[in-house]
């Protein structure tokens, strides 16, 4: 058995062992959930440890007839992609769990059900990155829904029945436009080479033009909804005001790169020619993502709504780099990946706590914090530098790569991102502004700084956003390789620098 | 010259074996005292229907035209859709033999004298099993038979009894008689008109088996004007009993005042026998003539899938959204027929199995939401049921997944198949609203869920009773298939590929 | 000569003369109007409001009606029996007894619930 599956499997039977404990005893429950995602997290390492930074292609790779009948498969593999997103993974389960102590009191149903949902979350998330078969992609992308549902539903605050509901209908839709196309390439695998759902296999079909745009279009309109793009971006905000702090860490953090990781995987590398086709529609509408989410960002009075729209921008910026075609795009579209999740984990995490003292979402109702709460103001404004990607912290140096790849193929989209970063100066400064800054607002005199426990869960976020700031080689190790293998497959090569510039 | 005809019995006998076992239980209300007859009556139909499944089993691998001259084929397909009638016809037995949800008699005037002093006798109609026993092998005759004259008979047969059991409700009894009524009138419409397409394919052909006017067409004999008028017809007497767009408007009435028992029967089991029977003909006799009716079943697919899916949504009552559901899914199922390949009929037959466990278990969890006065199927009063009985509404819950075809439970993996023989066949149309009809589809089924666990509780006096064994086995059973055929699905996908076959 | 002209000719004719009757009916015939015409009966029994029991038919001529069929059935075939009789041999006895046997069964159901006593 792959280390891989091994590392699926553990969540999973975390969440089972969860069920051994006595639904009353909250605190058993809680501690033996992050423990046990810390041995995820430990396994997750050990697959960091192995990974072969030079080899090409997929790495810990098993494959079991699953559904015969179909040539479908349990297939898992990894490259660098999927490993730096599924240690994202494993490294935010941790930390949302400790950081959200007491987000499961007064939900709908017990702890118990609330741990149980984010470890299987934890484990289909891990699958989605990590299958090479398109169905079992598909399977999963479409079960993961039915956790995050009951998460946002179950434990959110306000309108949260019909901010899931919302959700789970535009990821259905998204996710039934895939099935046609699913199904539509597998047909044509059939009559080709025999029927398969392999990734690698399928990348060698010849599809007529009409075809493989349609297919190309019925897995882009999936990952764009999942992703956000707009314009398949509304059912973000409400999502993200309705879920607990932990939810959306994992919903924006993680479980959305699922659409980008998508375009990569699946729209690139099996419609090469359908993504020459729409590449200039794509990189249009993810500036007006950018710019559109930053706009928003700036007029957002609750502070939740504000990172769901920045959110918004910085997808935008992923699927320019991914869409940019060039390896170095695409590599830093890939470290944007992780930046944005461990920069949106700080900034819900801490807007949750500020939120949950203040007991208002309202950025105006905040104001002085600097004073009255130095370490939560503090990581506050860390979190923000890194969503507008100060040089220093982690995200400058993705979007620096963003929009370098992109400035060698399409000059002018370059231009208009680059406003995005002036804008994100913008509708960060103003609310770190707003929040942390000037007098005191009424009622917020009382306010207790971060304890123990929430240091200790904001400790290693905050950490990583400046390591990976000064020294994202590592990663960019596990990335590079992935990155042009994956441009090569498509059939791009970096432009070259024009001499004498 | 007349021989006397060669019946092969081994063949016959899962039928006649259950038509046994219904004479037997017309013996047992002739003679049994009372109070023995409902027990007796559960044992006989439940012996009778395991009877016929095994002897199934013993001759599943015989392949016959020949089994009552040339009007009963014994194939593949027949193998499985009577073993799946049978299985399934197994639960709902269970299912009907659950205290309180039938008539204590049925002759008396709703609401008079006779009727109280009926219940306070603790009368029961214990008809209830014989007539189901003659219905499953009515059905079981409609999805074997291959001459259009023992189609009619068995199509009565089966019809028959399911009209009457419709009008037996205990509660709410002049909405049930009046749904017994509609589903005789209608029916008996509908028959009509399956024999009318019946006599002009004969007029065509000059054939009254399957096999013979699929020479008729090969050969192009006739006149086509017959042969068309003949197939539409034969569609409108099938296409009623599936349930599909324009002939559906008898299956939210009928579901709604039927038995909730017979609902689940009706709509688990008439759907294989009437959707076998149509495949058998459509596969059998008019497959080469695919292009002259495959638009007309395209169009119909289509226009069922989406009233089905779109009426559901403004429903206010359990069972009549479980009735628009079923619209629904008859043009799903639909495709099946329009692929016209052997990947149609395999997934058709896995679709149905799936359908029908999901199905008999949906009505099953509403024959236990109760108030004093019996059941509640009003949907406002299901609110909040998953805290008062989180078991029993997550149980309705997947079901509804699964009609949804949600990933991981039997209904995705269906429509995963039926959805790619379609694509396979090249019928990319119909593969393209079935995908969106399923996304209305799933908001309905989202809307009821949200009820049952995302909205408090009303404090009114409905409860979800403690299910009684039978109800348990059937609830069991229903949710143990429908997660095992969506996680490994090989289970049935394999027989169902070796069983996907017609004899010509 | 196709054989179906000739019973389509037949079809006409008949037709013919049943439009051609109530057609000259309509309009040679006098029309002559008053109470006694537009009654349901026109041979002078007053209709009741109600008929006895409530407007129901007593089921008792349902069950009759219904026990007449199983018979009536039973005769149908055993006629085409009774002519090739010869024919079918051992086989056809055997499968007319077992079919008598069951049309047996419905009337011996009839006969215990109580559906051959009139009052």
């Amino acid at each position: 058995m792959s280390l891989v599956t091994v590392l699926e499997l553990t969540p999973l039977i975390s969440a089972v062992l969860l069920y051994a404990i006595p639904k009353g005893n909250t605190k058993l429950i809680k501690q033996a959930a992050i423990a046990l995602s810390v041995v995820a997290l430990g396994i997750s390492g050990l697959i960091a440890y192995r990974f072969d930074t030079n080899a090409t292609g997929m790495q810990f790779v098993e494959s079991h007839n699953w559904i015969s009948n179909f040539g479908i498969k349990y297939a898992v593999g990894i490259d660098g992609l999927a490993l730096v997103l599924i240690l994202l993974t494993t490294i935010l389960t941790p930390i949302v769990l400790l950081a959200g102590w007491n987000e499961a009191e007064g939900g709908r149903w017990s702890v118990r059900t609330f741990y149980v949902l984010m470890l299987i979350l934890e484990s289909s998330m891990i699958a989605v990155f990590a299958a090479t078969d398109v169905f079992l992609f598909y399977v999963i992308f479409e079960a993961m829904l039915i956790p995050v549902y009951l998460l946002i539903g179950g434990y959110g605050r306000g309108e949260r029945a019909a901010a899931a509901m919302k959700f789970l209908l535009y990821s259905l839709l998204g996710g039934l436009l895939m099935l046609a196309a699913v199904i539509g390439i597998y047909i044509i695998s059939t009559n080709q080479i025999g029927g398969t759902f392999e990734t690698a296999k399928l990348a060698t079909l010849h599809i007529d033009s009409l075809t493989e745009n349609c297919l190309f279009l019925g897995f882009f309109i999936a990952f764009a909804i999942k992703a956000p793009l707009w314009p398949f971006h509304t059912w973000l905000p409400g999502a993200a005001k309705s879920a607990t702090p932990a939810t959306s860490v994992l919903l924006l953090g993680v479980l959305d790169k699922v659409g980008t990781y998508g375009m990569i995987r699946f729209c690139i590398t099996l419609f090469p020619h359908a993504t020459k086709t729409f590449t200039p529609l794509i990189i249009v509408l993810s500036i007006i993502s950018i710019l559109y989410g930053a706009f928003l960002a700036i007029g957002q009075r609750d502070i939740n709504g504000l990172i769901a729209f920045t959110s918004i921008s910085h997808f935008g910026f992923i699927v320019l780099g991914i869409f940019s075609m060039t390896s170095q795009g695409l590599s830093g579209a890939t470290l944007y990946m992780v930046n944005h999740g461990f920069s949106t984990a700080a900034l819900f995490l801490v807007a949750g706590w500020m939120v949950a003292r203040r007991n208002s979402s309202q950025i105006e109702d905040f104001g002085g914090l600097q004073r009255i709460t130095p370490v939560m103001a503090w990581s506050f404004f860390i979190a923000g530098m890194s969503a507008l990607a100060l040089p220093g912290i982690s995200s400058f140096v993705s979007e620096f790569l963003v929009l370098v790849g992109t400035f060698t193929r399409y000059p002018v989209a370059a231009i208009f991102g680059t406003t995005g970063i002036v804008l994100a100066a913008l509708y960060v400064l103003i609310t770190v502004q707003r929040s942390l800054h000037g007098p005191a607002a009424p009622g917020n005199e009382g306010i207790s700084d971060l304890n123990l426990r929430e240091k200790i869960a904001i400790a290693p976020v905050i950490a990583l956003l400046v390591i990976m700031g000064f020294f994202p080689k590592p990663v960019l190790d596990w990335i590079n390789p992935s990155s042009t293998a994956t441009m090569q497959a498509a059939g791009y090569s970096d432009p070259l620098p024009k001499a004498g510039k | 010259m007349f021989t006397s005809p060669i019946l092969d019995y081994s063949l016959l006998a899962p039928i006649l074996i259950i038509l046994a076992g219904a004479l037997i239980g017309v013996g047992v209300e002739a003679f049994a005292r009372k109070e023995q007859r409902a027990p007796l009556q559960l044992g006989i139909a439940l012996v009778s229907v395991v009877a016929s499944f095994v002897q199934l089993l013993r001759v599943r691998n015989v392949r016959s035209l020949k089994a009552a001259i040339d009007s009963v084929a014994f194939d593949g397909a027949t193998v499985f859709m009577q073993g799946s009638i049978l299985v399934l016809a197994f639960f709902a037995l269970l299912l009907i033999a659950d205290r309180g949800n039938f008539v204590a008699q049925a002759s008396a005037i709703p609401g008079s004298q006779d009727e109280h002093s009926s219940i306070a006798e603790g009368k029961s109609q214990t008809e209830v099993f014989p007539l189901t026993l003659f219905a499953i092998s009515g059905m079981m005759l409609f999805a074997a038979a291959t001459d259009l004259i023992t189609l009619f008979v068995a199509l009565e047969v089966l019809s028959l009894p399911l009209y009457l059991m419709a009008g037996l409700s205990r509660r709410r009894r002049l909405l049930s008689q009046e749904a017994a009524l509609k589903y005789f009138l209608l029916g008996a419409y509908s028959s009509a008109f399956f024999l009318f397409g019946g006599a002009f394919l004969y007029g065509y052909s000059g054939s009254l088996s399957l096999t013979g006017i699929a020479t008729a067409i090969d050969v192009n004999s006739g006149n086509d004007v017959f042969l068309l008028i003949g197939i539409v017809f034969l569609m409108v007497g099938l296409l009623f009993k599936i349930g599909a767009v324009p002939f559906h408007s008898w299956t939210p009435d009928v579901y709604q005042g039927a038995p909730t028992p017979i609902t689940g029967f009706m709509a688990a089991c008439t759907k294989i026998a009437a959707l076998g029977a149509m495949l058998r003909i459509f596969y059998v006799a008019l497959s080469a003539d695919v292009v002259m009716w495959r638009p007309i079943v395209t169009v119909i697919s289509i226009i069922t899938m989406l009233v089905g899916a779109i009426a559901a949504l403004s429903q206010r009552d359990v069972k009549r959204t479980l009735a628009f559901s079923s619209i629904a899914h008859a043009g799903f199922l639909l495709t099946g027929i329009i692929a016209l390949n052997q990947s149609g009929l395999k997934a058709s037959l896995f679709y149905l199995v799936a359908y029908g466990f999901a199905t008999i278990g949906a009505f099953a969890v509403v024959t236990l939401v109760r108030d004093s006065a019996g059941e509640v199927s009003d949907m406002n009063r299901w609110v909040g049921l998953g805290k008062k009985s989180p078991l029993i509404a997550g149980a309705f819950c997947l079901f509804l997944l699964s009609f949804g075809g949600i990933p991981l439970t039997s209904g995705f993996i269906a429509k995963f198949s039926i959805f790619t023989a379609a694509y396979e066949s090249g019928n990319t149309t119909v593969v393209v609203f079935g995908v969106l009809t399923s996304a209305i589809a799933l908001f309905f089924y989202l809307r009821v869920i949200v009820m049952l666990f995302f909205t408090e509780p009303k404090s009114d006096a409905v409860t979800v009773s403690v299910p009684s064994l039978k109800v348990k086995l059937v609830l069991a059973a229903s949710v143990i298939v429908t997660i095992v055929l969506g996680v490994y699905p090989s289970l049935l996908l394999n027989s169902a590929q070796s069983f996907a076959s017609f004899l010509r | 000569m196709n054989p179906y002209i000739p019973i389509l000719v037949i079809g006409a004719i008949g037709f013919g003369f049943a439009a051609f009757s109530v057609g000259v009916a309509a309009i040679t015939g006098p029309k002559r109007y008053n109470r006694a015409k537009s009654e349901a009966y026109e041979c002078g029994i007053q209709p009741s409001p109600q008929a006895a029991g409530g407007g129901r038919f007593p089921v008792k001529y349902f069950l009759t009606a219904m026990l007449f069929i199983v018979f009536d059935i039973e005769i149908v075939f055993l006629y085409p029996w009774a002519v090739t009789f010869d024919k079918l041999g051992l086989f056809g006895l055997v499968e007319m007894v077992i079919f008598i046997l069951t049309v047996f069964v419905a009337y011996a159901y009839v006969w215990r619930r109580g559906g051959l006593e009139w009052d």
